[in-house]
Parts: C-alpha cells; sequence; structure tokens
C-alpha cells in the first residue's frame, strides 16, 4: 500500500487539532498551580511531574513494574481468552453442557471479580499466581459470552454451505464457527483487555510487592505525589495504546467484514 | 408450554448442587485446610451470624450508597456530557480526547490521587466510581443521540417543533432505551470500583471488611462476604434487566 506524503501531513494536521485540548488542558494546569489557585502540595506542577516521568523512565523503574504488570495481564489474559473461547463454543453447542454451565457462568458474571483478591491472596499467597489469577477469572466470563453469542449467530446457510461441501462436525468450529463469531470474540477481547489492567492494578494494590499498580500507591504512600502523577500518566499512556493497538489488529484481521470497518471509522483516533 | 414453565429446570439446579456439594465434601474430607477452604455449611452459619449482628448489613448499606452515589453523579455528568457533545460540534472536540484516553484507562489507578484530594472517607470513593462510570456512559450517550433517526427529526420539524423541543420531546426520548443499556453496564462497573476502593484505602465497607477478615484469617467471613457480593451482583443486574424489559420494551430491536 503506497502512502502520500500529502496523506501523512493532513493525517498528523488532524491528530494534531484532535489532541489540542490536551494542550489546553496541560495548560490550564500549569497556569493554576502556578498562580497559587490550588495548593501545590495537592496538584504538583505539569514540569515537576515531567521530571518525575523523566526520572522514572530513565532510571528504569518504570520500565521494570510495568514489565511485571503487563506480563501479569498478559497471561492471565491469554489464559482466560483460550478457556473463554472453548467454553463459549462448547455452550453454543451443546444444549446439555449449557444448561449445565449457565447459572455458574451468570453468578460468576455478576461477582465483583477483585472481590476474589482476598480469597487468592489466601490461596496462592502475594506474587505472580494471585494476580494472574484474578485476571483469568475477570478476563474469562467477556470471552465466554461473547465467543457464545458469535457462535450461536453464526447464519445457518455458512453452516449448511460447509457442510454440503463436505466439513466434518470436528472441523465446523475451526474453518466456519469461529471465524463467523470473529466480530465478537474481538469484542470480548476489547473489554478483557481493559479489565486485565484493571485487576492485575488492583491486586498489586491490595496484595503484591511489585508491579505499577504497588508503584503508583508506595508514591502515594510516601508523599511523593509528583512521581505518583507520572506513574500514573504512564498506565493511562500504556493502556491507551493496547487498546489502540487491538483496534488495529482487529481492523486489519476482520478486515473482510463490514462492521469492522464502520467500527474502526468511528473511533477512528 | 404453561406446563413447562412450572417444571424445575432440573440441569442448572444440578449442577449448583453439586458444586456445593463438592465444596462441603472436599472441605469436610480435609482435602484442604480449613482456613484455605471452610466447608459450606460454615460459610452459611458465619453469613446467618453476620447478618443477625447486624455487620453484614451495615457494610452492605455503606457500599451500596457509595456505588450509587457514585453511579448518580457520574451517570448525570455522563449523560450531560454525551448529549452536549452530540449538539455542539465545539464541546465534541473539547471533550473528545479526553473520553479517548480515559476510556481504556484502568479507573483504580486513580485513586491514590482521590484519596490525596478528598481524603479516606466516602466522597474520595464516591467521586472514583462517579470517575469510573463517566466514561462508557458518555460514550453510549453520544452515538445513542448520534444516531437517532432523521425521520423522526424531519418529521417534527415538519410539524411545527423548534431545536429546543425536538431535543427535549424528540431526540431525549429516543436516546432512552440505550442510555439505560449503558446504565446497566454501568451497574458493575460501579460495584466493582466501590469494592476494590474499599479494600485498598479501607474506610469500611463490603470491601474493607473482606480484606480485614482475610488478613486475621477468618476464612467463613470472606466466603461468606463473597457470596454476598456475588448475590448483589445478579439481584441488581437482573432486577435492571426486568426494568428494561417492562418499560423499554418498545424498543426492542
Amino acid at each position: 500500500m503506497l502512502i502520500r506524503p500529502e496523506a501523512v501531513s493532513a493525517g498528523a494536521a488532524r491528530l494534531i487539532g484532535r489532541m489540542s485540548p490536551l494542550v489546553l488542558f496541560i495548560a490550564l494546569w500549569y497556569g493554576a498551580c502556578s498562580s497559587g489557585l490550588v495548593n501545590s502540595e495537592f496538584l504538583p506542577t505539569p514540569t515537576k511531574v515531567a521530571a518525575a516521568l523523566a526520572d522514572l523512565v530513565s532510571g528504569g523503574e518504570i520500565a521494570r513494574n510495568l514489565f511485571v504488570t503487563l506480563f501479569r495481564a498478559a497471561v492471565g489474559l491469554a489464559l482466560g481468552s483460550i478457556c473463554g473461547i472453548w467454553i463459549g463454543l462448547m455452550m453454543a453447542r451443546s444444549e446439555r453442557f449449557k444448561a449445565y454451565v449457565t447459572p455458574i457462568v451468570g453468578g460468576t458474571y455478576s461477582l465483583p471479580k477483585s472481590a476474589l483478591i482476598p480469597l487468592f491472596a489466601l490461596w496462592f499467597g502475594i506474587g505472580n499466581v494471585t494476580a494472574i489469577a484474578a485476571v483469568f477469572l475477570a478476563c474469562l466470563l467477556p470471552m465466554i459470552v461473547n465467543t457464545y453469542h458469535g457462535v450461536v449467530t453464526t447464519p445457518k446457510v455458512l453452516v449448511w454451505s460447509a457442510q454440503a461441501l463436505g466439513t466434518t462436525d470436528r472441523e465446523l468450529p475451526s474453518q466456519v464457527l469461529l471465524r463467523s463469531a470473529m466480530p465478537d470474540i474481538f469484542t470480548g477481547l476489547r473489554i478483557a483487555l481493559g479489565f486485565s489492567f484493571v485487576l492485575a492494578i488492583s491486586t498489586e494494590m491490595i496484595a503484591s510487592t511489585s508491579g505499577i499498580g504497588k508503584l503508583i500507591f508506595l508514591y502515594g504512600e510516601n508523599g511523593t505525589y509528583d512521581y505518583m502523577f507520572a506513574a500514573i500518566a504512564c498506565i493511562v499512556a500504556v493502556a491507551f495504546v493496547a487498546d489502540r493497538v487491538t483496534l488495529l489488529g482487529m481492523h486489519r484481521l476482520l478486515r473482510w467484514h463490514e462492521s469492522a470497518a464502520a467500527d474502526y471509522e468511528r473511533r477512528r483516533l | 408450554m404453561p406446563q413447562k414453565s412450572v417444571l424445575i429446570p432440573w440441569r442448572p439446579v444440578t449442577s449448583v448442587v453439586l458444586l456445593l456439594l463438592v465444596w462441603e465434601l472436599a472441605a469436610r474430607a480435609k482435602l484442604t485446610p480449613p482456613l484455605f477452604l471452610p466447608p459450606f455449611s460454615v460459610v452459611a452459619d458465619q453469613l446467618c451470624r453476620s447478618i443477625a449482628d447486624g455487620s453484614l448489613t451495615n457494610d452492605l448499606a455503606l457500599s451500596l450508597a457509595r456505588a450509587f452515589g457514585g453511579l448518580l453523579v457520574g451517570t448525570a455528568t455522563g449523560v450531560a456530557c454525551g448529549l452536549v457533545m452530540s449538539r455542539s460540534r465545539f464541546a465534541e472536540w473539547l471533550i473528545d480526547p479526553f473520553v479517548a484516553l480515559g476510556f481504556p484507562a484502568p479507573k483504580i489507578a486513580f485513586l491514590p490521587i482521590f484519596i490525596l484530594w478528598f481524603g479516606i472517607g466516602s466522597s474520595s470513593k464516591i467521586l472514583l466510581v462517579a470517575f469510573a462510570c463517566i466514561f462508557p456512559v458518555v460514550i453510549g450517550t453520544y452515538n445513542a443521540a448520534r444516531s437517532v433517526g432523521r425521520l423522526f427529526v424531519w418529521s417534527a420539524l415538519s410539524l411545527g417543533s423548534n431545536r429546543r423541543s425536538i431535543f427535549f420531546h424528540v431526540i431525549l426520548p429516543a436516546c432512552y432505551p440505550r442510555i439505560f443499556t449503558t446504565f446497566r453496564i454501568a451497574v458493575p462497573v460501579a460495584l466493582i470500583t466501590t469494592f476494590t476502593a474499599e479494600m485498598v484505602a479501607g474506610g469500611g465497607g463490603m470491601g474493607a471488611t473482606l480484606i480485614y477478615s482475610q488478613r486475621f484469617f477468618e476464612s467463613p467471613t470472606v466466603f461468606a462476604y463473597i457470596v454476598v457480593m456475588m448475590c448483589v451482583g445478579l439481584v441488581l443486574d437482573s432486577a435492571l434487566l426486568s426494568f428494561q424489559r417492562r418499560f423499554l420494551g418498545w424498543a426492542e430491536n
């Protein structure tokens, strides 16, 4: 695909236009701080936060803790997605399995997953396993529900055509059902991605000795608020980028599907 | 059909009963230490005692008040922002980057800021819940208001409505069902945020008691509180669902 320079500059101009309220916000923040309108004890100036951010990034503090958090979130998300897709598919294919599993899925779905953090801390101690288990469970439910919905709404015509062309029952999920459910699975994945960050950070705040959630909490308790704001800014940026990358991947993989193009167009950066 | 609805759906009941039975037997057979998994009967007993001495009811009332306070503030602000964004290009330009950045952000990470600004009492929790609920509500309301059928607006215009009455009598009512859907999404978000904030910051409520019980290794209380949290989520969601069916059934698509 050819990228024209004028298209790039137009895109950049649009991006700057869209992001200018953020600059305005930072200017207001700076003005409020330097004019003494707000107590700088409670709100460090943007320059101080930027300096703290630079220090955190160059000192490797952020990278180390971010890696721990992202590792927990990613492992939990991966396990949760795989199991969730499998359970969702099974529920859609077997009426009996669905009847047995539905009350358990329904009960766990409405349970605030962070409630299980103390329990997991009791079972698995403080560390990776607790965080991964919490993330896993939080990611599992949206994946089950969305995969189920996607598989159940597969057009019958697609299934019949595949069967007429000789697709066996074993091949049906990988050849037809899961492919047709792809948009729903990605919707679930995007929700699960958000949950994975929330749960990883919550677990770190409650029961952990490392990770970005712990880092933020420690800075808050020590009263080094410029560093606390910098660390929060970091995690917001990372979550934003992860969400956009998922959206982009969704658009790429679902190029063939009309809903993805419209969706991408609407929420474009 | 009427005959079938009287019948007990035995499969779902079987799996729940089986789960409880396995739990009870595994705990009774000492497969795990009772600290890790107290028998279900002990948990049920603890649940009754917590209800009887009023501690559970107090915690639940406090948590629900925080969750719904935040939910109310967040939904009201979010609906207002979403509607204004859908009507004014300037407001859209101004608010959009904050929504784009705030929506995927893990809101619980902002808890230390809210504690710093609003203390460790209820107000910081209520505002954090509002902050967590506002983003999905803004996006939902904005999309709902943007997708109101032009035919409705044109019809109202040709019948002589002005902009003001179109907004209040056409656009706003047309948005109600989707605003309610986003409200249904925001309710579990509010509950999760409240419980987590209480666990991290203390200050009473379900989350705080849960984490204290865990620290003092009172496992039956931990399990009892988790069961109650699960029931609260279930009851709220089914209540909202039946409200939606009852009053917003006309928008069924």
